[in-house]
């Protein structure tokens, strides 16, 4: 074994796959008869492997993110149109008129979103508390209550449409609103 | 090796959606290039292979695997989902994960059997301690704790935009080719190179880090 060891750098540029064939030709050919060179070439192809879970990991978690913000159950195409109509118009009255402690969700999803945990938090509709009530609109209205720091408030999934009352003290204005409409 | 202990890969691995990819051609063309392999199309597989064969011995080094038997391995790897295929069984083909799935299931059978061969036998004939990592062992469970995988995350968000960028190009399971990569972000491959040994080493101390 006349070859010089592997620095950590040369392993991860190899499996960065950025070494020119001969290069990994000859880094490979290392390991086979060095087990220490061995061993780095294994730590810099499992630190690999392990950012790749951290990077599918934030691809999850954007995509969760994505679905508070229009849940995906509203706009399934597989539930009939006319039902979906129904449900989604009960979803918007319903994004109006929960009450705080009706929007407490199961925790096992979003702990850290703020809209999450604001109702069980608050006692009161806070003032950054805006509704997206129309269904042509609602994503970008979300979007734009979101990039300004407001907090869209959400009934739970439409699958199991939550109880509601009538309209309970909501300016009737905001079921017209193609934008954010404070509480 | 006997057929009879490859575990069928019919099961679909799903990458992320492809709504959650950056845009650009390159699902499209994988896509095709899927439905052509499915197909038996020949050249159609040996672009797939030549995109994901590094990927392949990458994650059998991970697994400890020495570097000559990796490539045969992967070699093996892509032998199996070529004869799932022309027996009709494979009716998707989501890589590099069902490569990835097939790689880590021969690697833990290979070291099955030598465990099995090696207690039978005399001591001294014990393999090579070259399996520092049992693969059976990490088969299929996650590589990272939730902590550490929580601190990589906040490390990463410490990154600039376009580093995360990226990163997130680079290793989200699409295997871009880094000049394909540079073309994405507007950087030179150099500087993709760069970069990405930045973030490496930035979530290699948050990674190493002691959890409190
Ligand atoms: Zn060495």
């Amino acid at each position: 074994m006349n070859q010089p060891h592997i620095q950590p750098a040369d392993a991860e540029q190899y499996v960065l796959g950025a070494l020119e064939p001969d290069a990994a030709a000859a880094l490979e050919a290392h390991t086979l008869a060095c087990p220490p060179c061995a061993l780095v070439l294994q730590r810099e192809a499992l630190l690999e492997e392990q950012l790749r879970e951290v990077a599918q990991a934030s691809v999850e978690e954007a995509r969760l993110e994505a679905r508070v913000i229009r849940p995906a159950r509203w706009n399934r195409p597989r539930v009939a149109a006319a039902v979906g109509v129904v449900m989604a118009a009960a979803a918007a009255v319903t994004l109006l008129v929960l009450r705080p402690e009706q929007t407490a969700r199961p925790g096992t999803q979003d702990e850290d979103f703020p809209m999450m945990a604001l109702p069980l938090e608050l006692p009161e509709v806070p003032e950054r508390l805006v509704a997206c009530p129309d269904l042509t609109s609602q994503e970008t209205c979300a979007s734009e209550a979101l990039a300004r720091g407001l907090l869209v408030q959400y009934p739970q999934g439409v699958g199991e449409v939550p109880r509601y009352e009538g309209h309970s003290g909501i300016p009737t204005d905001a079921l017209s609103a193609t934008g954010p409409y404070p509480l | 090796m006997g057929v009879a202990l490859v575990q069928p890969v019919r099961s679909v691995v799903r990458q992320p959606e492809e709504g959650a990819r950056p845009g650009g051609n390159a699902p499209e063309d994988e896509a095709g290039l899927a439905r052509r392999a499915l197909g038996g199309d020949r050249a159609a597989w040996n672009t797939l292979i030549s995109r994901y064969q590094h990927r392949v011995v990458v994650s059998l080094l991970a697994r400890g695997v020495r570097v000559d038997r990796a490539h045969e391995l992967a070699q093996e790897t892509w032998a199996r989902l070529i004869q799932q295929q022309q027996k009709g069984q494979l009716t998707e083909l989501r890589l590099p994960n069902l490569a990835l799935t097939q790689a880590a299931f021969l690697a833990a059978d290979e070291a099955r059997r030598a465990r099995r061969e090696s207690l039978a036998g005399p001591v001294e004939e014990l393999p090579e301690a070259h399996q520092p990592v049992d693969p059976s062992v990490s088969a299929e469970r996650r590589l990272l704790s939730e902590e550490q995988l929580a601190r990589a995350q906040v490390a990463l968000r410490e990154c600039s935009s376009s580093a995360q960028r990226v990163f997130q190009l680079a290793c989200d399971g699409q295997e871009l080719p880094h000049a394909e990569v540079a073309a994405r972000a507007g950087l030179s491959v150099q500087r993709v190179r760069q970069i990405l040994c930045e973030v490496r080493k930035k979530l290699r101390g948050a990674l190493e880090e002691e959890a409190p």
